[in-house]
């Protein structure tokens, strides 16, 4: 009678654990092998070091237009003001100077905070309002290497793409309209 | 211990319930949403830097600067009104603004065609090589000059208004034809009624920048009437000058509430047609009150007093005209059906004013009218004293671009250009001006006077756009070839037998010549905004290659390697000449620019002014003073056309000689057919060339077209008395057609009359375009006008029947 008992509770146990290892191997799997899995690394096509352009003030490559668009990142002429012949013996040098300014052909960035197609997005309004660029993006002031480009092997966006729930949350503390048409148009 | 089924299924517990505290489920969930947004076959704009290029928009003659947005330089993604342009100030018309859609639409040609099957069959075209296409058209051409008949060809083009017309116009008098004829527009009345009056074959122009009462005999100016551009920018000021305490007035003279009449200070609902007679109406008020500027009728009008032609014979003035029964005051009443105090009252009130002036022209200035009714309303501004410095109308100011080569012209090309035109042929009375597109179609449909060989079609849709039923298509039965040189697979080009595909609008070069209804001279050049996307050729390019490979006079009179080279020589001409500048300041400096400004000259040669008009900007001049632009007979403004006796008319009726009221009555039995059809315009139906691009037609109401049919309006009066409802389904039924339409209750429109939108109905295309509605062209009633003898098409007689 004891020993059915013990047998039950012992089963019981047993039982628990069995679930809670699944439920922890699902967590593991959940949290840290699926974000892995999803997102492939992929490689730039050469490597920038912001830092080693302190010489230059963040505007003069990322700066808004006269019409109030936003340049993002520079196009192929801003690197030719100074690199038109290489600034240095690095491999990445040769690589820009060789392959793309010679042949006058665009450096395929891959864009961390690329936007989707249905997404209008404007930078001036932020900026107007005074929003820090690191409140989005990463603060490059220091940064030697790029960081690595995770795309999302479903969707092809980046891992940095910002989501709606973060525009939305933020729009939304500074009393800023949330209505669809402010975004998708 | 064994992993039975109760441990799997405990597992398998703890493992969803550790999933769903994970982000997994959710973030596939919402990655696969947008995995289906990124779905390849998806249309997607093209990735890439945005940017701007200005030019100027040829969709129409108006001018109007623009600036197309492009992704990677070649994508084209939306056209926009250019803000530094002065004629349109950033404005730009529903067509423009959905211009890109045409670069992209599926019915543009992608190479040169050839049919194969029988003329009209779409499966029958196959595609050929550019140097088939134009070897063959070259040769046919070459042939028909060995055979001595090059008068045997003929060309129809949609431009009136830049360097290609001159370029056809050249090669065909260094080939040897007359046959050059442009599609009918208001120019072509006007021309004559500027030949008539003033000795000069040139459209009148209005002041309307300085203007404070614009009193419109049915001129659609909201609609988009001369320039649309300079028009809306106009119609904007207006507006603006009420809140400002120097408010213009718009009087609009028409039998529809249209969108102008709706926007104007007051409309005044007339009979259909009968605007001309108010206006005379108006007239004899003000001779019969003495309004009329005296001083300037005795210094500068001849015909006004009695007057004497050149056998001697005494004729009648159109002061004692305007006192006579007919054109009395009850008379007017009568035929506008207004009350007769409305129109002394309107006679008073536009005399009164320092800077009225009448406006006309109901078809958005691109049909032509009655030319005596043109004189009527160019009558009541001579009254006026209108053409004095710093009146309100003179005549369009010429550009003077540089000559093209004189045409040195062989043996063959005399020959030719000694046969008559086939539209001057039978005709009883000697033509005023230019060319007759409506008499040669006829001519060559029933009794050609020659055989027509060859017939080229440029940016032209004369199967569409013509009216009168298969007036075209009659016609080209019985032409031995015809080529088009259409971007579009349109009514016209699906009834060629070879094509030879244009650019579109927006990547080829172009130039404007001329601001319609503007006094100003206005030049510019419409640069490609893009390369072009498919297979297609330059139609100037095509013209000059012909030239070339045929040699002789005809390669002499055509010595440009390009197009481009074409308008460069042009320019180079333009810049040599006196006067003028390249217009740089503040758009509403515009205004300013008056008779006997003189422009700042900033270029210094061809080059730099080439350089400047291909950057969007356009070169300008100030308007003429009309009084030193008259080369009539008198030396005077003629309002009794002696003209006439040296064009060879034999004219009995002293009141064949002076403006006056002749309405054309449509043809059928009014028993039969007892209301009036008129077709209308409205801005967001494109009714020339350019079919309606789908942006377009979004704008256009449910109760105009709904699905496929479309609408007709009619007074709700009307309708009850004939028993119909709104949306009912009717048979519209002219003399010349019918159609099945829907009836939309309009109680600004009148009672007599039923309206029908100009620039649905056309087939081919696309889904978007094709089948959507009736064409009201081809119900219409064509009638040779009494001076010109100009194919008009105003109205037709008409009866509805109940469907069903």
């Amino acid at each position: 009678m004891n020993d059915e008992k013990n047998n039950g509770s012992g089963k019981r146990i047993v039982g628990g654990v069995i679930f809670v290892a699944g439920f922890i191997i699902a967590l593991i799997f959940g949290w840290v092998v699926f974000p892995n899995l999803l997102y492939s690394q992929r490689p730039q096509p050469m490597e920038f070091s912001h830092a080693a352009h302190q010489d230059s003030t963040c505007e003069d490559c990322h700066f808004f237009r006269d019409d109030g668009t936003y340049s993002g990142i520079p196009r192929i002429e801003k690197c030719k003001e100074c690199h038109e012949s290489p600034m240095g013996q690095t491999e990445d040098e040769r690589i820009l100077v060789e392959e793309f300014i010679q042949q006058d052909r665009e450096i395929p960035w891959r864009i961390y905070s690329w936007q989707p197609d249905n997404v209008y997005f404007s930078h001036a309004p932020h900026k107007v309002k005074g929003v820090e660029c690191v409140v989005c993006h990463r603060d490059v002031s220091k940064e030697e290497k790029l960081p690595p480009y995770k795309e999302n092997r479903l969707t092809g966006y980046s891992i940095n793409t910002m989501k709606m729930d973060v525009c939305e949350k933020c729009h939304a503390e500074q009393g800023a309209n949330n209505n669809c048409g402010v975004c998708h148009k | 211990m064994k992993f039975g089924r109760r441990a799997f299924l405990q597992f398998a517990a703890g493992a969803v319930g550790g999933t769903l505290l994970s982000p997994l489920p959710w973030k596939l969930v919402d990655d696969a949403s947008i995995w289906s947004q990124n779905w390849s076959w998806r249309p997607s704009p093209e990735r890439g830097p945005v940017t701007r290029k200005a030019s100027v928009c040829t969709l129409c003659d108006g001018g109007c600067g623009i600036q197309v947005r492009l992704v990677n330089k070649n994508r084209a993604i939306s056209v926009e009104g250019n803000p530094r342009h002065p004629v349109n100030e950033g404005g730009i018309c529903p067509l423009g603004a959905a211009g890109a859609q045409f670069l992209y639409a599926p019915y543009r040609i992608s190479q040169p065609m050839k049919q194969s099957k029988k003329r009209g069959d779409a499966t029958g075209f196959k595609p050929i090589s550019w140097d088939e296409a134009v070897g063959e058209l070259q040769k046919k051409l070459s042939n028909l000059r060995k055979a001595e008949t090059p008068h045997t060809v003929a060309a129809i083009t949609g431009h009136a208004h830049n360097s290609m017309q001159d370029l056809w116009q050249q090669f065909f008098t260094a080939y040897g034809s007359q046959n050059l004829f442009t599609m009918p527009s208001h120019r072509d009345s006007l021309q004559g009624a500027g030949l008539l009056a003033l000795g000069r074959e040139a459209p009148f122009a209005f002041d309307l920048e300085h203007a404070s009462f614009i009193l419109s005999f049915g001129a659609d100016l909201v609609e988009g009437w001369g320039s649309p551009g300079r028009m809306q920018t106009l119609f904007g000021k207006w507006n603006a000058s009420e809140a400002e305490g120097a408010a213009v007035k718009l009087v609009q003279v028409a039998s529809r509430c249209s969108m102008t009449a709706a926007k104007a200070d007051r409309w005044i609902p007339v009979r259909p047609g009968s605007e001309a007679a108010l206006a005379l109406g108006m007239a004899h008020v003000m001779v019969k009150e003495k309004l009329y500027d005296a001083s300037f009728m005795q210094d500068h009008v001849f015909g006004f007093e009695d007057w004497t032609d050149t056998r001697g014979k005494p004729r009648q003035g159109f002061k004692s005209f305007l006192m006579a029964a007919e054109n009395s005051l009850e008379a007017a009443s009568q035929q506008t059906g207004l009350e007769a105090p409305r129109i002394v009252d309107l006679a008073r009130e536009f005399a009164a004013q320092n800077h009225a002036v009448a406006v006309w022209g109901g078809s958005g200035g691109n049909l032509p009218e009655n030319t005596y009714h043109d004189l009527v309303f160019f009558a009541l501004n001579v009254l006026k004293g209108n053409l004095k410095p710093g009146g309100m109308l003179s005549l369009a100011a010429t550009v003077p671009l540089g000559e093209l080569p004189q045409i040195r012209g062989d043996e063959t090309a005399r020959k030719g250009l000694a046969q008559k035109s086939a539209d001057q042929i039978g005709d009883e009375k000697p033509s005023l001006t230019g060319r007759n597109l409506y008499a040669f179609l006829s001519l060559v449909a029933q009794a050609p006077p020659y055989p027509i060989e060859i017939l080229m079609i440029h940016e032209a849709n004369p199967a569409y756009g013509l009216a009168g039923k298969q007036t075209f298509e009659k016609a080209v039965e019985r032409v031995g070839w015809m080529v088009s040189f259409s971007s579009y697979m349109d009514e016209t080009a699906l009834l060629a037998d070879i094509i030879l595909p244009n650019h579109a609008a927006l990547e080829r070069l172009d130039d404007v010549i001329g601001l319609p209804g503007s006094p100003l001279a206005y030049y510019a050049v419409a640069a490609p905004v893009l390369p072009p996307r498919l297979n297609t050729r330059h139609t100037g390019d095509v013209l000059l290659q012909l030239a070339r490979s045929m040699g002789g006079s005809v390669g002499e009179a055509l010595p440009w390697k390009s197009h481009e080279e074409f308008l460069q020589e042009r320019v180079k001409g333009l810049a040599a000449a006196e006067g003028g500048a390249v217009f740089e300041e503040s758009p509403s400096d515009w205004g300013k620019v008056k008779v006997g400004s003189t422009p700042h000259r900033n270029y210094t040669d061809g080059a730099g002014l080439w350089k400047k008009l291909s950057a969007g900007h356009c070169w300008y001049d100030a308007p003429r003073d009309p009084l030193q632009e008259i080369r009539s007979a008198s030396g005077k403004i003629e309002l009794a056309f002696q003209t006439l006796d040296s064009k060879g008319w034999a004219v009995e009726k002293d009141e064949l000689y002076l403006p006056r009221f002749a309405l054309q009555a449509p043809s059928g039995d009014p028993k039969e057919y007892p209301l009036l059809l008129l077709p209308y315009r409205m801005s967001s139906l494109s009714y020339g060339y350019h079919p309606n691009p789908p942006f377009m037609t979004k704008t256009v109401w449910d109760f105009v077209l709904k699905g496929k049919e479309s609408f007709v309006e009619l007074h709700p009066g009307t309708a009850q008395s004939m028993g119909l409802k709104e949306g009912d389904r009717i048979i519209l039924k002219t003399p010349g057609g019918e159609a099945t339409v829907r009836v939309h209750l309009f109680p600004g429109a009148r009672p007599e009359a039923v309206y029908m939108p100009l620039g649905l109905g056309r087939k081919g295309y696309d889904a978007y375009i094709g089948g959507k509605g009736a064409n009201v062209n081809s119900l219409l009633d064509v009638q040779g006008d009494p001076l010109s003898g100009q194919g008009i098409a105003w109205s037709a007689r008409a009866q509805l029947k109940r469907l069903g």
